[in-house]
């Protein structure tokens, strides 16, 4: 059975967070409120086991926890979720399953029990080393229990940690942003991940940008910032395998990969997005309706939808496109298709073909400016 | 037997806003001619663009029966008319095809520069003028102030002005009588040969060219061979009729009726506003009076931004012309824009209309270079060339010298504002002419200016200097010599044509430095520095930079994004649609008009 026509990957949402931070659109709810994570937990677990046969399974699919913040979710209740998951056959034997995790929210005795219940991989969401930065975030942690946390999961057993920065968030400098890379990898991180700030529609940082109570830093300093992080990152050894992402050989989320490789992947919780090779199945973000089963969006996409799609997403990561194999899927020829536009980037240095292997991506300037080489297919 | 006594034809002259369209309803519904259920406010106005600016631009006519308080029945015609500046001359024709007009007066606002040249006009024709004072149901309404200075400006006997509100319907009846009692009726021969004015045409797919017309000596009916005594075509007329206000046809239209003919005519171009209508068989001696070409007064480029759309603008350009004899258009290439059309214009207002008709109608994506005026350009060897075009000015060698167009201008503006008008008109190059006080208030100002200067920002500063009291109206003049100079813009070092432009060479510093300035600003980042320039010949006179975008990419893209990240790069893909490719450099629509508009 080919990769893409099973689910290579089980994402499962958890919509907790303690405090939600300035600038988050995802589904969460702030406070613990343990009369809903019940009943969410119940709709969980009953999702699982409804749509555990809806396509076949891959037996080495990946896991991963995401929000929200998983790790706010008691104990109890992941277990319960984790003992679903396998009684229904979507965890047989991952080859990855993470859990996202904030300092705060863990300790060393929680960070064990996790790894007892599966999970080998953990991705922690630190942002910044300055606890200036991380007040004006929303963050609920400061530097030195993000550093902690570090030392607590490696002591209890996980090998494969992730920490996510964000730089040219209101506030930062060259200077900040350098300091929290150099000392987040000071710690032996293995992969990183840095986000450049994206301003959400209808976020509290929004609203203060828009108000002029905060205000970004200048489109040169967060140029600095972007040539910073993608020159020194990779030169302590963790290369740049996606246009946000950093890891040493071997130690890239797998799970995350199959995002960019379009295939297919079963989301479960409230606003969970499944992929099932031909259309996108988004749950309900309110929890509410999510837990009564309501307001599941189908989204049907045709083959040169699908051919986009794939090919934007694919371009993101370092290893690129295979342009045979977007022609096996969707029958799209891309250069019969895109063939001036592509040419065009070709030119301009943003992307590179190499004919032998039929393989497209992304130069280090094409990384830079990669939404004028997706934009291409859209 | 004189059949046209109980005939009125008459036109309304109003400025913007003082009320002529809700007026002409009025008129229609008073007369029964439509019922109120078949109103649709402002029907006059037929164009969607008419309606929802507010002006009209096509001539239309209305035949309106009415019984007056004598007891008799009368045919009232109202041909109604353009309100622009850029259509004096279609007003022109209208009034010739009347004997009288209403001269319709916001009671709260007093004469306007605009009202002043149409009602000079239908003096030089003869016609009757019956002051019609409006909104006099508004409590600022000033009816004696607005009769005097009728009476002071104009010379009309204002005493038996019509008090009305066109609104609340108050006095319509006193303007239908005084229509029947003080408006002549024609005074045409029946035996004499046809003698038609054309007064507007209109495009209709299925009839061909309708003419709008008003036979002032002799009949035309259904069949007869007629003949376009401007341009010589015959045509046989398939239909003849008129307006209430929906097409009606008749058996025949004769001396003082005003109507519609069809003659399988294909193309407006063979039957322009102004000519006349004939007998083929038995021609009229001569011509009405007063019949000219409609020249093009501004001349702009318009490129389709996607370059395939090409012969789909040639098309709509085409289509546009059957119906808009004014129109003039002809191939031309730019290096920066590649293929499209240079096209001349009455003015600004008639451009800006074509091009909406052509995005809204034609559904196209359209860029235009900033509109210029045609410049006579005298060369050392003796020759002259009509430059329409900016980019294909001759080389300052083999130029002797350059003369461009003037025009007459007239201001009324309130005293307190006289300083600033002049200020105003002395920095845009105007010549001063002359000054009268039409009241102790109000003031009407005569500027000789150069037109290039009234398309520029004249008009735009004008009101903002009088805080929107001043009004304004100019004819062309003629042509006087100017010193000026063609100022070029690069980008990255290459020429763009499409924004070359002339201007007076004292000012070229200063036009330079704001274009740059404007440009800077206008131009979104690209990947990488874009220096800007403006220069004189060889000579750089201004340059500005807009620094490389130092990132463009969606930062995170998983799972639960994907459709919203697609949406997302759709609309920059749309964004960038919109740009036009110069060279390497993508430029955004303003900036072709970034000359015209700097502040």
């Amino acid at each position: 059975m080919n990769t893409w026509q099973q689910y290579q990957g089980i994402y499962v949402h958890i919509p907790f967070c303690v405090h939600k931070c300035l600038y988050c659109d995802f589904a969460s709810t702030a406070g613990c409120d343990t009369a809903l994570m019940e009943s969410y937990t119940q709709a969980l677990c009953k999702e699982i086991t409804a749509r555990a046969a809806e396509l076949p399974v891959a037996a080495d699919a990946t896991i991963y926890f995401g929000g929200g913040t998983p790790s706010v979710l008691p104990l109890p209740y992941l277990t319960r979720l984790v003992t679903t998951l396998k009684d229904v056959g979507l965890w047989q034997h991952p080859q990855e399953a993470t859990i996202e995790a904030n300092p705060g929210t863990v300790t060393e005795e929680s960070l064990e029990a996790l790894r007892q219940l599966g999970f080998d991989r953990i991705s922690l969401g630190i942002q910044s080393l300055q606890d200036d930065e991380l007040r004006a975030m929303g963050r609920i942690h400061t530097a030195q229990e993000a550093v902690e946390v570090l030392r607590q999961a490696r002591q209890a057993g996980f090998e494969r940690i992730s920490g996510d920065l964000i730089y040219g968030y209101p506030g930062q400098t060259l200077a900040s942003v350098q300091s929290s890379v150099q000392g987040l990898l000071a710690q032996g991180l293995d992969h990183l991940s840095v986000y450049g700030l994206t301003v959400e529609e209808g976020t509290p940082l929004q609203r203060k940008l828009a108000s002029g109570t905060l205000s970004l830093p200048d489109d040169d300093t967060v140029g600095d910032m972007y040539d910073f992080v993608t020159t020194y990152v990779p030169q302590q050894g963790l290369s740049r395998y996606e246009i946000s992402n950093y890891a040493r050989p071997g130690q890239e989320s797998r799970h995350n990969m199959l995002y960019w490789r379009y295939v297919p992947y079963l989301g479960l919780g409230a606003a969970a997005c499944t992929f099932t090779g031909q259309a996108l199945v988004t749950n309900s973000c309110d929890i509410a309706k999510y837990n009564e089963g309501k307001n599941r969006q189908i989204e049907n996409l045709t083959q040169p939808e699908l051919a986009a799609e794939s090919l934007f997403m694919g371009l993101r990561t370092a290893q690129g496109v295979n342009l045979q194999e977007t022609k096996e899927r969707f029958g799209c020829d891309t250069w019969s298709r895109y063939g001036r536009e592509l040419d065009q980037a070709i030119h301009a240095g943003l992307l590179s073909y190499d004919a032998a292997s039929q393989i497209l991506r992304l130069t280090a300037k094409g990384m830079q400016y990669g939404n004028q080489v997706f934009a291409i297919f859209c | 037997m004189k059949r046209s006594y109980n005939i009125r034809n008459f036109s309304i002259i109003a400025h913007i806003d003082h009320g002529k369209s809700t007026l002409a309803d009025r008129l229609i519904e008073k007369t029964g001619t439509l019922s109120q259920r078949e109103m649709e406010d402002q029907i006059l106005d037929s164009l969607d663009l008419e309606r929802e600016r507010g002006i009209t631009i096509k001539a239309q006519a209305v035949c309106l029966d009415y019984q007056a308080q004598d007891g008799k029945d009368y045919l009232l015609n109202l041909i109604d008319t353009p309100g622009h500046v850029d259509f004096t001359y279609e007003v022109s024709r209208a009034l010739a095809a009347c004997e009288g007009a209403l001269l319709v007066i916001d009671a709260t606002q007093g004469i306007e520069a605009q009202t002043l040249a149409n009602v000079y006009l239908a003096m030089e024709h003869d016609l009757e003028i019956i002051p019609v004072i409006n909104k006099i149901d508004l409590p600022s309404a000033d009816p004696e102030r607005v009769k005097q200075e009728i009476e002071d400006v104009l010379g009309i006997d204002a005493s038996e002005a019509v008090l009305c509100s066109a609104k609340t319907g108050l006095g319509v009846e006193d303007i239908l009588e005084a229509i029947v009692k003080r408006i002549p009726a024609p005074s045409g021969d029946n035996e004499a040969p046809l003698q038609a004015l054309v007064f507007d045409s209109k495009f209709d797919a299925y009839k061909g060219v309708v003419l709008y017309m008003r036979v002032v000596n002799g009949a035309v009916r259904k069949g007869m061979k007629i003949r376009m005594m401007a341009t010589n075509k015959e045509f046989e007329v398939t239909e003849v009729g008129v307006f209430k206000p929906a097409p009606v046809n008749v058996t025949e239209l004769s001396e003082g009726e005003v109507g519609f003919l069809a003659a399988a005519i294909k193309n407006v171009k063979d039957a322009r506003v102004g000519d006349t209508v004939t007998n083929a068989l038995q021609p009229a001696a001569k011509p009405l009076p007063g019949y000219r070409k409609a020249t093009p007064m501004v001349y702009c480029g318009l490129y389709p931004v996607d370059n395939s759309d090409y012969d789909n603008l040639r098309d709509a350009l085409e289509k546009l012309q059957l119906n808009d004899a004014s129109l003039v258009f002809e191939p031309e290439t730019s290096v920066a824009l590649g293929f499209g059309f240079r096209c001349g214009f009455l003015g600004l207002l008639h451009l800006d209309v074509i091009k909406e008709r052509l995005e809204r109608e034609y559904s196209l994506t359209l860029l235009t270079t900033a509109p210029n005026v045609i410049y006579e350009v005298h060369l050392t060897n003796g020759d002259i060339e009509m430059v329409d075009n900016p980019s294909l000015f001759p080389s300052p060698t083999v130029i002797d010298h350059v003369e461009e167009p003037y025009v007459n201008a007239t201001i009324i503006v309130p005293k307190d504002y006289v300083g600033s008008v002049m200020e105003l008109s002395q920095e845009k190059r105007g010549e001063y002419e002359n000054m009268t006080y039409l009241d102790e208030t109000r003031v009407m100002i005569h500027y000789s200016l150069p037109l290039s200067e009234i398309i520029f920002d004249y008009f735009d500063r004008l009101k903002s200097v009088t805080r929107g009291y001043a009004s304004l109206d100019y004819e062309l003049h003629g042509y006087k010599p100017s010193n000026l100079v063609k100022v070029d813009i690069l980008l990255n070092g290459e020429p763009v044509d499409a924004l070359s432009a002339i201007v007076h060479r004292e000012k070229a510093a200063v036009r330079g430095r704001a274009l740059v300035e404007k440009l800077r600003k206008l131009i979104p980042r690209q990947m990488f520095e874009i220096p800007i320039q403006a220069a004189i010949g060889s000579k750089v006179i201004a340059r500005e930079t807009v620094s490389a975008m130092r990132k463009d990419v969606l930062a995170k893209c998983y799972g639960g994004d994907i459709s919203r990240k697609r949406k997302l790069l759709e609309k920059q893909k749309e964004g960038k649609k919109r740009m036009k490719q110069v060279g390497s450099v993508e430029l955004p629509q303003e900036a072709f008009m970034a000359i015209l508009k700097m502040d």
